[in-house]
C-alpha cells in the first residue's frame, strides 16, 4: 500500500474526506491495540443491531460505486495532495456526564501517509503510513504498534476506509448512506460480529464534497465525534514538519 | 633381563595401553562429553555471582530460542499468515520444541489480560497503594487526610487518563479498575510487547525448544522438523520462503567449520612436516615410525582427559592436537641419536639420553601442570590435556623404538654458521642483530596491547549473525534499549532489588521508560502490608464516590470497582509469596515466560530500559546485557591469572635446569626459550598487534618447545658445532605445522599457531646463530 493512503485517482482539487478521519482512526487503532493487553473477551454483537439510528435496510448501499446518486461522492472522497486540517473530537463514555474533548490537527501527504497531532489537552503524535501505525509522545519517544492480527485487521479496514477503496470495503463493510440536499452521510458496519464490537459502526458526513464530521458509534453512551474544519489544500511541509510529524 | 624379554614386555604393554584408549574412547558417548557451547568455557561456580547468572540465562534461557519469519517474495506487502498458522500446527507436533508461538495470535496476550485483570488487587493494587502512601507521607499532611488525598488523585488521573488513545479500548474496564492498575501495567510493560511492527509483510513464529541446542537432539532432529513445518506451510501457499535462526545453527555451523578446519589444516601441516623431512631424513618411509608414538601420546591424552573431566570442550582438542609438535619431538631424538659406539644397544643408548629426555619432559610437564590451578576450566583441561600427553609421547618413544633391531634413522647434517671459519663481517652482523633483539625483548612487551573478548572463542559465522540480527530486529529488539537482570538470592530479595533498581532508573533517567515483568508482583513488604494499609482506609469508598461525581464521573458506574474492594479489605493475607509469584506462571508464556527466573535460585527479574548504554551502578544487584563486557572482564581475570601461572611455571623450570644442569649450561637453556618469547612479544608489541590468552597460552607451549631445542642441542652449542638434524628437524616441522595453524579462521587457533610458530623459529634461529655469535675459540 506504499504512497497509496488517501490517494485518489482523480485529480480534484476539492477537499477530500480524509481530513480528519485520522482522529477517529488514533481512537480505533488505540482500540485494537489496548483490547489486547487487557485481554478482555470480545462479546459478538450482531450487525443488525446497529446503534446509529437512521441505518437500516432501506439505506443500504449494494454497490455505491456504480450507483449514480453517489459515484461522483465517491470517486472525489480521497485526495491526491497534500492537506492540513483542524480537529475536535469528542469521546463519550457510559461512566462520565460530559464528553472529553480533543483538539489537533491532521496533515495528509498522500506519498508518505497521514499524521495526526493531538494539541490538548495532552500533546501526541500518530502517524499512519506503509510501515503501520506509530504513536509519538511530546518527547519524541516512539511507539509501534505490536504484530497482531485483530490490529492488523483493523488497521487493513481503516486505511481502506482512508483510501476509500470500495472494492475493498464492500468486503468488509456493509454500507449505508443517505442525503439531504448538499449534505450526505455514509455508514459502515463492519460485517464480522467480533470486528463491529471492536469498531462499532463508522460515520462520516459532509457537505457537497466536503467532511465535515466523523463518527465511532458503539452505543449511544459509547460513541467518539469529530469535527473537521479549516482545511488547506497544497500545504508546503517543511523538513521539520516532515521529520516531526511523519517517519 | 635379556633383550627378548625386555622387548616382549615393552611390546604387551604398548599393547595394553593402545587396546585400553580404543575401548574407552570407542564406548565414550562424544556428544554429550564434548561441548561445542561457548558458555561451557565459562566454569559453572564462577565466583562472580553476575556471570554465573549470565550463563546460566544464555545458556537455560536465551540458546533456546528460535525465531522464524515467513515471506512470500511474490507477495511482499501481504504477511502470509495462513502459511505461518500451518508451520505452527506442524511444528507444535514435534518433540523437540517445547512452545511455539505466532506474535500475531492473540490469544497469549489475551490470556495474560485475563489473568493480570482478574488479580489486579492481589498483584498490582499492593504496590499501587505503597507508592501513594509515600507520595502522600512526603507531604508532610496528617494522617487522617489520606483517604479524601487518595480518592482526589484517583479521581483525577482517571480524568486525565481519558483523554489518552488507549482510554477508548479501555472504557469497558475502567467501572471495575478505576484506580488504572491494569491501563498502568499496560502503559509500562509496552517495552515487553512482542514486536513484529518492523516486520511488515513477514508472518513471525517465535519457538523455545525442549533440548539443548547444543546437543545432536537440538540440532539434526530439529532441522528436520522445520523443513517439516515449512512443506506444510508451503503446502497452503507455495511461493512461501523462511527465514530463521537459533543457536543450534550456530552450534552446528561450529562443528563443521572446526571438523573442516582440522582437516585442511592437518594436511597442510603433514605437507609442510613432510617437506621438511625430506630435508633432514634420508629414507623418509622410516619416519613412519613415529606414527605411533604421536598416535599413542594424542589418543593417551585423550583417554586420561575424558576420564578426569566429565566433560570437555572441543577447544581442548583442537589446541590439543598441536601436541603432536611437541610428542614428535621425543621420538625424533630417541630415534635420530646415532649410537655411541658401533655396538651400542637400544638400552644403553636410553640411559644415556635419559637425562635430557626427562629433563625436557618433566620440566615441560611440570609447568603445564601448573595451568590446573587455572580458574578457567579450558586452561585446566589443556594443561592435563599436554601435560598427560607429554607422557604418554614420551613413554611411548622409549617402548616403541625397543621394537626395532636398528632404531637409527639417519638424518642429513647441514653444517653450521659458526667455527672458526666464519667471516667476522657476519660475526659482527649477528651480534649487531641479537643486541636489537635483545632490546625488542626488553622493550617490546612493555607496549603490547591486550583485549580479551568472548566472542574470539567462537567461530566467526558473519552471514549467520547477518541473519540473526535482521530476524531480531524483526521481532522488536533494538539497540536503542538496554537490558538488565536484577537478581537475589530469594523471589522476595530479587523483587525488591528490582524495586531498588526502578528506583534509582526513574531518578537517574527521568522520563525514559523502562519495564519488567517483575512489575506484576509487589514485592514481599508492599504485599505483606496491604491488609493493614486497606483497614486504615475505611473511608475510601465514600471520599473516591464523592471525588468521582467532582470529575465529572456517574459514581453509581463504578459499582463493580467497590464491591471487589470490599471483598479484598474483607479477605484474610495469604501466607506464601512464593504461591502468589506461582500464579504468574498461568499469564506467562510464550517470550515472556523467558523475562523473569522465580521458581528457584538465582531468583532474577529482567527489566528494558528505552536508552542504549545504560549501566547501573554497584550495589543493586543489577547486571547489564546490552554487552558482552562483563564476559569479556572475566578473559582478562583469567589472562592475567594465566600468566601468572605461566611465570610461576617458567620460574619453576628455569629452577628445574638449573637444578640438573651447570650453572652456564643451565643458563643457555633458560635463556633461549625465554628470550624467544620476550623477543616475539617485544615485535608483537612493537609492530603494534593486540594479543590475548591464547597468545599467552600459545606462548607458553612454545616456551616448552624452544626448551626442549635448548636442552638437546646443549652439547652441540659446548662443542661450538651445528645444533643435531633431529633439533633442527623438530623445529622445522613444528613451525611448518603451527605456521598452517596460523592461517586458520578460528581467532583462537590462529593465536595459538601463530605464537608457537615465531617462538620456535625464534629459538631455532638463536641455536643455529649462537656458535657464530661467540667468541671463536683459539
Amino acid at each position: 500500500m506504499k504512497n497509496r493512503i488517501c490517494h485518489a485517482g482523480a485529480a480534484s482539487r476539492r477537499p477530500s474526506p480524509c481530513h480528519g478521519r485520522g482522529g477517529r482512526l488514533a481512537a480505533i487503532f488505540a482500540l485494537g491495540w489496548f483490547v489486547l493487553v487487557a485481554g478482555q473477551p470480545v462479546r459478538a454483537q450482531p450487525a443488525a443491531d446497529s446503534p446509529v439510528g437512521w441505518v437500516s435496510e432501506a439505506n443500504r448501499l449494494p454497490d455505491p460505486a456504480r450507483d449514480p446518486a453517489w459515484r461522483e461522492l465517491v470517486d472525489r472522497l480521497a485526495p491526491n495532495k497534500t492537506r492540513q486540517s483542524a480537529f475536535e473530537e469528542r469521546r463519550y463514555f457510559p461512566f462520565r456526564k460530559a464528553p472529553v474533548v480533543l483538539t489537533g490537527e491532521i496533515r495528509i501527504v498522500p506519498e508518505v501517509g497521514m499524521s495526526l497531532r493531538y494539541l490538548t489537552p495532552e500533546e501526541r503524535v500518530m502517524i499512519v503510513d506503509e510501515q503501520g501505525l506509530l504513536f509519538r509522545d511530546r518527547a519524541g519517544r516512539e511507539q509501534p504498534a505490536p504484530e497482531d492480527s485483530r490490529a492488523q485487521a483493523a488497521t487493513a479496514a481503516l486505511v481502506n476506509v482512508l483510501r476509500f477503496d470500495l472494492a475493498k470495503l464492500q468486503r468488509e463493510f456493509v454500507i449505508h448512506g443517505r442525503r439531504d440536499g448538499a449534505a450526505w452521510t455514509l455508514a459502515f458496519v463492519p460485517r464480522e460480529p467480533a470486528f463491529a464490537q471492536l469498531l462499532g459502526v463508522l460515520t462520516v458526513a459532509g457537505e457537497d464534497h466536503r467532511l465535515r464530521r466523523i463518527e465511532m458509534v458503539k452505543s449511544p453512551s459509547q460513541r467518539i465525534e469529530i469535527d473537521i474544519r479549516d482545511t488547506r489544500e497544497d500545504v508546503l511541509f517543511t523538513g521539520d514538519t516532515y521529520r516531526r510529524f511523519f517517519r | 633381563m635379556d633383550f627378548r624379554r625386555q622387548r616382549l614386555l615393552a611390546r604387551l604393554a604398548l599393547c595394553a595401553f593402545a587396546a585400553v584408549c580404543a575401548v574407552w574412547l570407542w564406548r565414550l558417548d562424544h556428544r554429550e562429553r564434548i561441548s561445542t557451547n561457548i558458555l561451557d568455557l565459562i566454569p559453572s561456580g564462577e565466583r562472580a555471582p553476575e556471570v554465573g547468572l549470565v550463563r546460566g540465562f544464555a545458556s537455560n534461557v536465551q540458546s533456546r530460542v528460535m525465531l522464524f519469519a515467513l515471506l512470500d517474495p511474490a507477495r511482499p506487502a501481504a504477511a502470509p499468515h495462513a502459511a505461518a498458522r500451518a508451520f505452527v500446527d506442524e511444528l507444535r507436533k514435534a518433540p523437540e520444541f517445547a512452545e511455539v508461538q505466532r506474535p500475531a495470535d492473540p490469544a497469549a496476550q489475551d490470556a495474560l489480560g485475563r489473568e493480570v485483570f482478574a488479580h489486579r488487587l492481589t498483584w498490582l493494587l499492593p504496590t499501587w497503594l505503597a507508592a501513594r502512601e509515600r507520595a502522600f507521607a512526603a507531604t508532610g499532611r496528617p494522617g487522617e487526610q489520606f483517604s479524601a488525598w487518595l480518592a482526589e488523585g484517583a479521581a483525577a488521573d482517571l480524568e486525565a487518563f481519558l483523554a489518552r488513545p488507549e482510554a477508548t479500548a479501555m472504557q469497558d474496564l475502567l467501572p471495575q479498575d478505576p484506580l488504572l492498575l491494569v491501563p498502568s501495567l499496560a502503559d509500562r510493560a509496552r517495552l515487553l510487547a512482542p514486536g513484529g511492527a518492523g516486520a511488515a509483510g513477514r508472518a513471525l513464529v517465535w519457538a523455545r525448544l525442549e533440548v539443548s541446542p547444543f546437543a545432536e537432539a537440538g540440532q539434526g532432529p530439529v532441522f528436520a522438523a522445520v523443513e517439516r513445518a515449512l512443506a506444510a506451510a508451503r503446502a497452503v501457499q507455495p511461493g512461501v520462503d523462511l527465514r530463521w535462526s537459533g543457536i543450534n545453527r550456530f552450534a552446528a555451523a561450529s562443528r563443521a567449520r572446526i571438523e573442516a578446519e582440522l582437516k585442511g589444516l592437518n594436511l597442510v601441516s603433514i605437507a609442510g612436516v613432510l617437506a621438511v623431512s625430506c630435508l633432514f631424513v634420508r629414507r623418509i618411509s622410516r619416519l613412519l615410525h613415529l606414527l605411533p608414538v604421536i598416535a599413542l601420546s594424542i589418543v593417551g591424552a585423550w583417554t586420561l582427559s575424558t576420564l578426569v573431566f566429565d566433560r570437555l570442550h572441543v577447544l581442548v582438542f583442537v589446541i590439543g592436537s598441536l601436541l603432536s609438535g611437541v610428542a614428535v619431538d621425543y621420538g625424533f631424538y630417541i630415534y635420530m641419536q646415532p649410537p655411541l659406539y658401533p655396538d651400542e644397544t637400544y638400552g644403553q643408548k636410553l640411559r644415556r639420553l635419559l637425562r635430557p629426555l626427562l629433563a625436557s619432559c618433566l620440566t615441560t610437564v611440570a609447568g603445564f601442570s601448573l595451568l590446573l590451578f587455572s580458574e578457567l576450566p579450558l586452561i585446566r583441561q589443556i594443561g592435563f590435556f599436554v601435560s598427560a600427553g607429554l607422557l604418554c609421547a614420551l613413554g611411548a618413544a622409549m617402548l616403541y623404538f625397543a621394537q626395532l633391531d636398528r632404531p637409527q634413522l639417519e638424518g642429513r647434517e647441514w653444517g653450521g654458521l659458526g667455527g672458526a671459519g666464519a667471516a667476522p663481517g657476519w660475526r659482527r652482523l649477528v651480534r649487531v642483530g641479537l643486541v636489537a633483539a635483545v632490546l625488542a625483548a626488553l622493550l617490546g612487551p612493555w607496549r603490547l596491547q591486550w583485549r580479551d573478548d568472548v566472542r574470539e572463542l567462537d567461530l566467526p559465522a558473519p552471514e549467520l549473525h547477518a541473519n540473526e540480527r535482521e530476524l531480531r530486529a524483526w521481532f522488536g529488539e533494538t539497540d536503542s534499549r538496554s537490558l538488565f537482570l536484577t537478581h537475589g538470592p530469594t523471589l522476595a530479595a530479587a523483587r525488591a532489588r528490582l524495586d531498588a533498581f526502578l528506583a534509582w532508573h526513574a531518578a537517574a533517567r527521568p522520563g525514559v521508560a523502562a519495564a519488567s515483568v517483575g512489575l506484576l508482583l509487589p514485592t514481599e513488604d508492599d504485599w505483606r502490608a496491604l491488609p493493614q494499609r486497606l483497614a486504615r482506609l475505611k473511608g475510601f469508598a465514600a471520599d473516591f464516590r464523592a471525588a468521582l461525581a467532582r470529575h465529572g464521573f456517574t459514581p453509581e458506574s463504578f459499582e463493580p470497582f467497590f464491591a471487589a474492594w470490599e471483598a479484598q479489605a474483607a479477605r484474610a493475607p495469604a501466607e506464601d509469596f512464593a504461591a502468589l509469584a506461582a500464579g504468574l506462571d498461568r499469564a506467562l508464556t510464550g517470550p515472556l515466560a523467558l523475562l523473569s527466573q522465580r521458581g528457584a535460585a538465582p531468583y532474577w527479574f529482567l527489566s528494558v530500559v528505552d536508552a542504549p548504554d545504560v549501566t547501573a551502578p554497584e550495589g543493586l544487584h543489577t547486571l547489564g546485557l546490552q554487552q558482552l563486557q562483563s564476559l569479556n572482564d572475566l578473559f582478562t581475570r583469567y589472562r592475567w591469572s594465566a600468566l601468572r601461572l605461566s611465570l610461576i611455571g617458567l620460574g619453576l623450570v628455569i629452577a628445574s635446569v638449573f637444578a640438573i644442569y651447570p650453572a652456564a649450561r643451565a643458563l643457555r637453556i633458560a635463556l633461549i626459550p625465554a628470550g624467544s618469547c620476550f623477543f616475539v612479544f617485544g615485535v608483537l608489541g612493537l609492530a603494534g598487534f593486540t594479543l590475548n590468552l591464547f597468545h599467552l597460552l600459545g606462548a607458553f607451549l612454545g616456551v616448552c618447545l624452544s626448551h626442549n631445542y635448548a636442552i638437546f642441542s646443549a652439547d652441540n652449542a659446548e662443542r661450538g658445532t651445528a645444533p643435531p638434524a633431529p633439533i633442527r628437524l623438530s623445529a622445522l616441522s613444528t613451525v611448518a605445522s603451527f605456521g598452517a595453524l596460523a592461517f586458520s579462521r578460528i581467532p583462537v587457533i590462529h593465536a595459538l599457531g601463530a605464537t608457537v610458530a615465531l617462538i620456535v623459529l625464534t629459538a631455532l634461529a638463536i641455536v643455529e646463530l649462537e656458535p657464530l655469535a661467540r667468541r671463536p675459540r683459539a
